[in-house]
């Protein structure tokens, strides 16, 4: 069969998945970067041209420096929380504990559970007469809020996306674990090197390109966090913008502004900046070198 | 080989074909068919509504022949019927709620339909401005309405000592009361719930001589003083510990529950509590009073939702049809099925809505209350409002402070999208 029918071959079984992909991914990607420039009615469908306009006023927005400051510490703090507790996990169960399927099973529970869900039950817990807050002031004697205190708002959804992300983080660190050859195990072992001085020196380095892998999404899912922030302020990003994100900003130039435009214009600044730091944390872990 | 890929390559442009085909069929349905038939666009409801609203529209098809394709949209109703106007794909008629009501008049997609109501008299005149422009034309029919009113728990006001009579009709009074009825409550329970958000309160606001949507458009929430004292007087009994959130500060999903579950006295809710009431706590004894006076002045906020028809459907005259009925001859069929107000002044007294004391506060109501919409800026300065007034229920700002912030976040947002 010549190069060019097996080309062709090629495409031809590629062809549904392409099609889906070009239709609902690269076209209306490629229409998002044509509409920055205008300013869009949705509804009246005009639009009309401001070049840059829309940028300019992005960044003169102070709600988008909010949500900037809010959606990088929600990364700074979620990524490499999430990344640990997933690995220790996903180490403790490989080792031979009894019921470790048990445990996974369990453990697994608040991947499977929607977000929204997880929300209700999260305000739920830490509602001002909620569990969370009656059972410090029993402990403490002292009434903290959280969901209405604009510095700790945050917090909850940070402590609930840890919860619901890491269970599917440690399914990947698992079966990245259980590539690593034994005899890196037992060499190591005879070398004097104790349980934790294996998983340091053994596992870790090991690990580097699921860990890759694992930081990567953990970023990319963070910089996107949306449905959380939306119920847990009712959408308006509150109390004084402290839960709002990068993509519930993007939500409400669109839907509540009616600005499609400048919606379109923020969403690019967000992929821009995950790319830029996708590609940093790909450089710093050298994740080539070890995929490679 | 050969013929392998001639079958493949057959196969997938048969599946692309097919693809186009399906969504040529969906679009030609609500395009191109006859006059007899036309799409409705609702939110999903209560079974009752649903019901309610199958049986309605199936009498109109008995009697018009036209058919009427109910598509129910499951949720974010307004973000999905914006993305169907964008796609040049909209339904011909749909529900409008209020509130986003000038964002589509503005945007020019409605019919209008000023010369076509039949005795426009017969509506409660606020919920018919409700759907007007700035000239007077007419762009939605309303369906049905809600109204807030008073609602106080006799049960718990009797066991902390007094009657009916002792609560207080004016908003100042009210507050007062709640303070000294909270002393005589037991923990857990809050003698006032409140919901802090800009749609309860732009009555109150307006009595007050405050009107937060100026006539350029722009937020205003500092001019009068005595729109702030009423913030304040908010703000004082939260912390105070007598007029207090149900979700925050007692942990229930909303004020119905925490009125239902005997843990608030007095609540300022709509009319939407009353099934909610009747079906999940039967037990609780309550009385309705018309919503307090805020400065000596009767105020209480109007939600309602109108029928809508595109500007662009193939069947203006089917769907003119349906909206009259809907409001007009259908509606009583509507709203004794569904449990919602008739908007036609007619139909309440036909169905002696007046009589029922539950509702007659709320029908009441519907004379002199203020609409939830104020042009298109509104949401903008609804959602500065809501995002800042928490500042000042933390105490984190003062309500002045809160107010200046939430104006001046709302104007900045106003102007750049003005530009």
């Amino acid at each position: 069969m010549s190069g060019k029918r097996r080309l062709l071959q090629g495409y031809t079984f590629m062809a549904p998945a392409l099609a889906v992909i070009i239709i609902f991914t690269f076209v209306p990607i490629i229409y998002a970067l044509y509409m920055m420039f205008f300013k869009v009615d949705l509804l009246a469908g005009t639009r009309t041209f401001v070049g840059l306009d829309n940028y300019g006023k992005i960044f003169s927005d102070p709600k988008f420096w909010a949500a900037f400051k809010n959606t990088g510490e929600y990364v700074m703090v979620v990524v490499p929380i999430q990344t640990i507790i997933a690995m220790v996990l996903a180490s403790l169960l490989n080792s031979k504990i009894k019921f470790n399927r048990l445990f996974l099973s369990i453990m697994f529970i608040p991947t499977l559970t929607s977000s929204s869900a997880m929300t209700l039950i999260f305000m739920w817990l830490f509602n001002n007469n909620g569990l969370v807050v009656n059972m410090i002031d029993s402990l403490f004697g002292t009434k903290v809020q959280f969901i209405t205190n604009p510095d700790l708002a945050l917090a909850v959804i940070m402590i609930m996306n840890i919860f619901s992300t890491v269970p599917h983080f440690m399914i990947v660190f698992l079966s990245g674990l259980q590539d690593i050859p034994p005899v890196l195990y037992e060499a190591a072992s005879i070398d004097g090197a104790g349980k934790i001085k294996q998983f340091f020196y053994v596992t870790v380095p090991q690990l580097m390109p699921v860990t890759f892998y694992v930081i990567t999404m953990g970023v990319v899912g963070c910089f996107q966090i949306f449905d959380q922030a939306f119920i847990l302020s009712n959408g308006s990003g509150g109390p004084q913008n402290s839960t709002l994100t990068f993509t519930l900003y993007i939500y409400q130039l669109a839907f509540t502004s009616n600005d499609m435009g400048r919606a379109t214009a923020m969403a690019f600044i967000l992929g821009i900046i995950i790319f830029m730091v996708t590609f940093i944390v790909n450089k710093v872990m050298k994740a080539d070198e070890v995929n490679g | 080989m050969k013929k392998l890929i001639y079958v493949l390559l057959s196969l997938s442009l048969v599946f692309t074909l097919a693809a186009c085909n399906s969504s040529d069929e969906d679009s030609g349905k609500s395009d191109d068919s006859k006059d007899q038939s036309i799409t409705l666009a609702v939110w999903a409801s209560s079974p009752a509504e649903s019901n309610a609203l199958e049986e309605t529209v199936k009498s109109f098809e008995e009697k018009t022949g036209i058919d009427v394709e109910i598509e129910v949209i499951q949720d974010n109703f307004q973000d999905a019927i914006t993305a169907r106007f964008a796609a040049k794909n909209a339904p011909d008629v749909f529900y409008l709620e209020a509130y986003v009501a000038p964002k589509f008049i503005n945007s020019g997609v409605l019919l209008d339909i000023t010369d076509e109501v039949e005795d426009p008299d017969d509506f409660y005149q606020p919920l018919l401005n409700a759907f007007k422009d700035q000239d007077g034309n007419l762009y939605a029919l309303p369906k049905d309405y809600s109204t807030l009113a008073t609602y106080v728990n006799t049960d718990l006001l009797e066991k902390a000592g007094y009657t009916i009579e002792d609560v207080p009709s004016d908003w100042e009074g009210l507050v007062e009361f709640a303070k000294e009825l909270q002393t005589k409550l037991e923990d857990g329970q809050a003698a006032m719930v409140f919901d802090g958000t800009m749609a309860r309160h732009l009555s109150s606001f307006i009595a007050s001589g405050l009107n937060p949507v100026k006539d350029d458009g722009k937020a205003d929430f500092t001019s009068s003083q005595k729109a702030l004292d009423y913030l304040q007087s908010i703000v004082v009994g939260q912390d105070g510990g007598y007029i207090l959130s149900p979700q925050i500060d007692l942990g229930m999903d909303w004020s119905g529950a925490a009125f239902g579950a005997n843990k608030a006295v007095i609540m300022i809710e709509g009319n939407w509590v009353l099934s909610a009431l009747k079906q999940d706590y039967p037990d609780v004894q309550y009385k309705v009073l018309p919503a307090p006076t805020v400065n000596g002045k009767q105020q209480t906020m109007i939600f309602t939702v109108g029928y809508a028809i595109s500007k662009n459907t193939k069947n203006k005259d089917a769907a003119l049809q349906f909206v009259k009925y809907m409001t007009g001859e259908g509606q009583q069929q509507w709203s004794e099925g569904s449990g919602t107000l008739p908007t036609r002044i007619s139909v309440a007294e036909k169905m002696n809505l007046t009589e029922d004391p539950n509702l007659k506060e709320h029908v009441e109501g519907a004379k002199y209350g203020t609409p939830w919409t104020s042009g298109i800026t509104l949401p903008i300065i609804s959602q500065s409002f809501d995002n800042q007034f928490q500042a000042a229920l933390n105490g984190d700002l003062s309500v002045e402070d809160a107010m200046k912030a939430a104006e001046e976040e709302a104007n900045a947002e106003i102007e750049r999208q003005q530009e």
